[in-house]
């Protein structure tokens, strides 16, 4: 049928199927701004305006919105200088989201400026709670909100005139964090927006001395894609066409464990408009791991690209590649598939067992250590530190309990999606979302049958990847379709195919057991771990390593404990029929530290010992040995690793200030509720340590080079995915080369062009990658100040100049008599005049060490203790990151972090029938936290100076999701005496404990 | 999947349309619901520019077109204060303004906060052709074979009922695991409905007065079992929530 559609005033004739949505129709006009996250209208990222409301494309039909205005991203305001034309620059609130560090991927940007537009064109004044109101049909995985709320807070007075942008952004550097801890519940504001609501964008900090002096190391510039993000320009995966692009899609398993008797394909290669259809008959059988992790992969290979065994509901059957997405669906119906159901293993703790069902049992499997597919073992983990058996004898009690950690999903609002295409020369183009763009160039080569040299993959801007994205996992499908058809092949997951053939974090079940003097000192630990690996054993062995190698860590014990602890974790890591786990931002540790910090909470309450002071008691210490270092390195040889730096007693001082424990905890009046007897309040807290990089292993490298202008190009091969890291990245090349953030020009990332790095995770960027910017740097600043010198130094006046008296600063090269020489008098001094040479550097980095950031958290609860329901009413975390090289970058790492993190805590699980099929397949079922049901979030960075890094940082990204839930679930017993021992805390599980405890 | 596209211009032609057994043809309202992934295939009769949108009051009654939205019914001042707290419970705000009172209701389950107070509320719906008015609780269980060929033009709740909603969730904006409203008229006549699973929200009381309303909770969701909670803790759970839903219109 034919419609018109006038979209930004704008007419449209166009030609659509009447069942055609209108985000498509958008999207193929050319309107990017509108992206795609779901299919259900859940998550906002699809929004537009119609006749000048927010409406979700995604369930609207192109057709019913003919005869209506349509209004995009792209019509609300456009960069402010694009050379001679003049422009109307972004919109107030666009710029207020710029500066206010509310981007992070930015993929719900577009959705939420045109939601705060909406609002306020009808509210010029709006109240917090009516901005959140109108957020809360945009969901967003990274920012925890609160920076998106203060924006349009912002905006809003910017619009009523009440503050005068040209005064300044808001964003001056903010005072030093003052010597005294803050008393409870300052909500103190560091800007006034003119309202009546007290506004913070920036966190507290305390700031390391040694930072002082740097220009623009701790300084909240704002992003540097920032600008592209907020006007929805087309950066993303699937904001790019090709000619003649095909579209795949791929038949899934309605069966948990079965064997593939037969496919017939007949009917849909018959059908119209199919390109191919491939099974696992029709391509090369190489076994490979998916996970996106440095050579060797440190876990068997067990995967094919398509089997004849299918091993969980939503496993691949087969590939279809047509004209549209619609005739692949009708595709993959057609084909028929004769299957010989098996017996699934659904309980973890069946797989092991002697008769189970061998999940692989394929000859082409691949062992790596201790797996062993006979016992459905995918990996298991034994680590003995000093003498537990003793230190348990030496005990005064010891304390055992069990504890359940769920499976859930990393929500990433963009799914994974590539295109692929040969190029001129043949060689295989993959533009994908991924984390990890050269481990997904070297783990495909085989897989395809390529070597490694004719594939190019591209990373543009990521929606989000939270470990889902350290996949290799979807890359596969387009390129073999390519491979087979010859044309461009796009394919993006569902929703639901994010629900049921996506990764997703490990379930685990945790024994804890714990031997203590009666004074509180910790004689020996223990952990035993059940994990879910599903039906694959990517990151199997990894990340519950990590569960123990981090949690297991913290508590070393005290007096001579200290010194010589003993620490006992053991693992197995099982095969099930469930969808595969894999990364998931924190990789193991928050599972670990929900059994830890449960434990340490019960233990103290049972010794009658304060939380906070029997948990400093034994924990590790500046100076100590991180006792895991010398017994596990991610299946790597270990090296023994001293903590540097450690805040965490500073991190439990601000902490437990902000959120007023002293006051609070024992205080029997505060837990009560006089006018809603049934409601009790509670605190908890939780500390916590994570990792930074993996030592020996996780390399960057940075390339530099001069423009002609003075400007730098910084080619990382670091994979920004929303987290700010190109921009701390610049930052700190800015800091080295005297420039200003906006003469960096990053770009990240391309296996053809940028160096290489192995990718976004481990909480490594701004440490592993940040070290190589530094050393490039470093390496063009001096040849800057050589030639500076040199140029200097021919002006034959006064004394003769050392480059290295030569300071970089304000665009210039300075000389220590007042000289001074602009860098793009200098490039082109080395590109057109003399001695000509292109300055340039490239350098990397790898660590020896992986210095652990510490963090206290504490949250505060109200629980009904009628029917169980838990209210989260504030999330309070200190963090010693290291020194902060962007505050207003870190602490929506840390707002974000802690908001996945409650859902963690309360609500976010995914939970599988008794044939497999799971029960969340959409934003509904799934529920993640939106802007009007937030907690209070308050974020305090305690500085320390890491020495292994040269601007003293340590990592921030994993560690918010590490103590929510434990603080959670002591904010409940400490409500009501309900004893949580698996989250998510459900309603029914807190009534049930709350009966326990009655009885 | 959608085969063809209508947009009637006036009721008769709807109707019309509506009739048609090949291709099956069904109402659309603001589409949130029918244009989500679905194996059917079926035409749509799209109702925007059908004057069914409104909001009147009548007396001890309020009338609501069918097609009024739902943010459109959160702004009405004269509906209860508590039916708005069940649409915004419903469904996010961008989803409000395209979803219409209709389709919510025809396309509700059993999580449905909204279905749950306008079952409380006695909502009686218009059915075209035949002026059938028909209550919410009655069709609910039959909405399939009950709406074919047929088109919902106004909903009908009570002005003077009181109605008081309350439910437990994972998060505060989380679909209800158990939700309990009660409506009781200046009579004294109480209407209870319960929702928090299963395919559809449940009536468990329209007496005289509230006697025996816990008893008719608890019954109500003695067989309300699933993968969410289970009957124990609901019918517990249910009991506490409508003794406060009492409580408060007691109060009040």
């Amino acid at each position: 049928m034919d419609i018109t559609l006038v979209i930004n005033e704008n007419q449209h004739q166009v030609r659509i199927s009447p069942g055609e949505k209108l985000l498509p129709v958008l999207r193929g006009l050319g309107y990017m701004g509108a992206k795609r996250g779901c299919e259900t209208g859940e998550c906002g990222s699809c929004t537009v305006l119609l006749d000048g409301k927010p409406v979700n494309t995604c369930v609207m039909l192109a057709a019913q919105a003919e005869g209506h205005q349509i209004e995009t991203i792209e019509a609300v305001g456009v960069h402010p200088s694009l050379g001679w034309r003049q422009t109307k620059g972004l919109h107030a609130i666009q710029q207020a989201f710029v500066e206010s560090g509310a981007i992070q991927c930015g993929y719900c940007t577009p959705g939420m400026v045109l939601v705060a537009k909406e609002l306020l064109e009808r509210e010029s004044n709006p109240s917090e709670q009516q901005v959140r109101e109108a957020l809360s049909g945009v969901l967003c995985r990274c920012t925890g909100y609160i920076k998106p709320v203060q924006a349009i807070l912002r905006a809003a007075a910017i619009l009523r005139g009440e503050i005068d942008v040209e005064e300044g952004t808001g964003l001056e550097w903010l005072q030093p964090f003052p010597d005294e801890p803050l008393p409870p519940n300052d909500i103190s504001p560091i800007i006034d927006t003119g309202t009546d609501l007290q506004v913070r964008v920036h966190p507290k900090v305390i700031i390391a001395p040694e930072t002082a002096r740097l220009k623009r190391v701790g300084k909240p510039d704002p992003k540097v894609d920032a600008i592209k993000l907020v006007q929805g320009k087309p950066a993303f995966t699937d904001d790019f066409e090709r000619r003649d692009m095909l579209y795949a899609k791929v038949l899934t398993s309605p069966h948990a464990h079965a064997n593939i008797v037969k496919i017939d394909v007949s009917k849909a290669l018959a059908l119209d408009g199919v390109a191919a259809v491939l099974t696992w008959e029709d391509i090369p059988r190489v076994a490979y791991s998916t996970a996106g992790q440095s050579d060797p992969i440190p876990g068997p290979l067990d995967s094919f690209s398509l089997d004849k065994k299918v091993r969980f509901v939503g496993d691949r059957v087969a590939f279809v590649a047509a004209e549209s997405e619609e005739i692949a669906q009708q595709a993959l119906d057609l084909i028929e598939v004769e299957y010989e159901i098996l017996p699934a293993i659904l309980d973890p703790s069946d797989s092991m067992k002697p008769g189970a069902p061998i999940i692989h049992d394929e000859p082409e499997y691949v062992n790596f250590d201790e797996s062993d597919p006979q016992r459905n073992l995918a990996a298991q983990i034994h680590i003995d530190i000093g003498s537990v058996d003793d230190g348990f004898k030496q005990a005064d009690q010891i304390f055992e309990a069990d504890y359940e950690v769920p499976k859930v999903q990393q929500a990433h609002i963009e799914p994974h999606v590539v295109i692929t295409y040969w190029d001129e020369d043949d060689r295989l183009v993959i533009r994908t979302s991924t984390q990890v763009p050269f481990h997904v160039r070297r783990q495909l080569a085989p897989v395809l049958g390529l070597p490694i040299k004719r594939i190019r993959v591209i990373k543009p801007r990521i929606g989000g990847g939270f470990g889902g994205k350290q996949e290799v996992q979807i890359e596969d499908v387009a390129a073999h379709l390519t491979i087979a058809t010859g044309r461009p092949v796009r394919y993006e997951c569902t929703r639901k195919e994010e629900f049921t053939s996506s990764r997703s974090r490990h379930p685990m079940r945790i024994r804890m057991k714990t031997g203590v003097l009666e004074d509180g000192t910790i004689t020996a630990n223990e952990m035993y771990c059940l994990s879910d690996t599903g039906a694959n054993g990517a990151h199997a062995l990894t990340v519950t390593g990590n569960t123990g190698h981090k949690s297991m860590a913290l508590y070393v014990g005290d007096g001579k404990y200290r010194k010589n602890p003993n620490i006992r974790f053991r693992a197995d890591i099982v095969y099930t029929n469930h969808s595969p786990s894999g990364a998931y931002r924190g990789y193991g540790v928050p599972q670990g530290f929900w059994a830890v910090e449960r434990h340490m909470e019960d233990i103290a309450r049972a010794l009658e010992i304060d939380p906070i002071e029997f948990r400093l008691k034994n924990a590790l210490r500046a100076g100590e040995l991180q006792p895991f270092s010398t017994a596990w390195s991610e299946g790597r040889e270990p090296s023994p690793e001293v903590i540097e730096t450690c805040g965490l007693e500073e991190c439990v001082i601000q902490a437990r200030a902000a959120i007023g424990w002293d006051q609070k905890f024992g205080n029997a009046e505060w837990h009560q509720i006089p006018e809603m007897p049934y409601k009790r309040k509670g605190i908890g807290v939780a500390l916590v340590m994570q990792g930074t990089a993996i030592p020996y292993l996780d390399m960057g490298g940075a390339s530099i080079k001069l423009n002609d202008d003075g400007s730098f190009n910084l080619l990382v091969g670091a994979t920004d995915l929303g987290t700010g890291s190109d921009t701390v990245l610049a930052q700190m090349a800015a800091e080295i080369l005297g420039v200003p953030l906006e003469d960096i020009v990053i770009y990240s990332s391309d296996t053809d062009f940028t160096p290489f790095d192995k990718g976004a995770y481990a909480s490594s960027t701004t440490y592993i990658s940040g070290a190589a910017v530094v050393r490039a740097s470093d390496k063009v600043a001096t040849m800057l100040r050589q030639r500076a010198a040199d140029m200097l130094n021919k002006e034959d006046i006064g004394q003769e100049i050392d480059p290295i008296d030569i300071v970089l600063m304000d665009r210039q090269a300075l000389a220590p008599d007042g000289r001074s020489i602009t860098l793009a008098e200098i490039a082109h001094n080395a590109l057109h005049h003399e001695n000509q040479v292109q300055i340039m550097a490239v350098d990397s980095f790898v660590s020896p060490v992986a210095p652990p950031p510490f963090g206290a958290q504490f949250a505060e609860v109200t629980v009904d203790v009628q029917t169980g329901m838990v209210t989260v009413d504030r999330l309070v975390m200190a963090v010693d990151s290291g020194v902060i090289v962007n505050p207003l970058t870190a602490s929506g790492q840390i707002e974000g972090g802690m908001t996945q993190a409650l859902g963690y805590a309360v609500c976010e699980e995914m939970v599988y029938d008794l044939n497999g099929h799971i029960r969340e397949m959409d934003f509904r079922d799934y529920h993640i936290f939106h802007a009007h049901e937030m907690p209070t979030l308050e974020t305090i960075f305690v500085e320390t100076f890491e020495p292994s890094h040269p601007f003293g940082v340590k990592a921030v990204a994993e560690i918010p999701l590490d103590g929510v839930a434990p603080a959670v679930g002591n904010a409940i017993l400490d409500a009501c005496g309900a004893r949580i021992g698996a989250i998510p805390a459900t309603p029914e599980k807190v009534w049930r404990a709350l009966k326990k405890h009655q009885a | 999947m959608i085969l063809e596209y209508h947009r009637p211009q006036s009721i008769d032609e709807a109707l019309e349309l509506l009739e048609r057994t090949e291709p099956r043809s069904v109402p659309m309202g603001g589409g949130t619901w029918l244009n989500s992934p679905s194996q059917d295939s079926f035409a749509v009769v799209d109702l925007q520019d059908l004057a069914i949108n409104q909001i009147q009051g009548d007396g001890k009654q309020i009338k609501i077109g069918a097609t009024v939205t739902l943010q459109g019914l959160m702004k009405e001042t004269s509906i209860q204060r508590e039916l708005v707290a069940t649409l915004r419970h419903e469904a996010t705000i961008n989803l409000r303004r395209q979803g219409t009172v209709a389709g919510t209701l025809v396309s509700s389950d059993g999580r449905s906060p909204f279905a749950t107070a306008m079952l409380a509320l006695d909502a009686q719906l218009l059915l075209l052709p035949d002026d059938e008015i028909v209550g919410l609780g009655d069709l609910l269980p039959v909405r399939a074979e009950k709406l074919k060929h047929r088109l919902i033009t106004e909903i009908t709740i009570p002005r003077n009922a009181r109605l008081e909603y309350q439910y437990v969730a994972r998060s505060p904006a989380d679909l209800p695991i158990v939700c309990v409203a009660v409506a009781q008229w200046p009579s004294g006549r109480t209407r209870i409905a319960v929702g928090g699973g299963g395919e559809s929200v449940r009536l468990a009381l329209d007496g005289k007065g509230p006697d025996g309303a816990l008893s008719a909770v608890e019954s109500s969701l003695s067989t309300l079992q699933d993968e969410w909670a289970s009957a124990e803790y609901r019918q517990e759970v249910g009991g506490v929530l409508v003794g406060r839903c009492l409580e408060s219109i007691k109060t009040d």
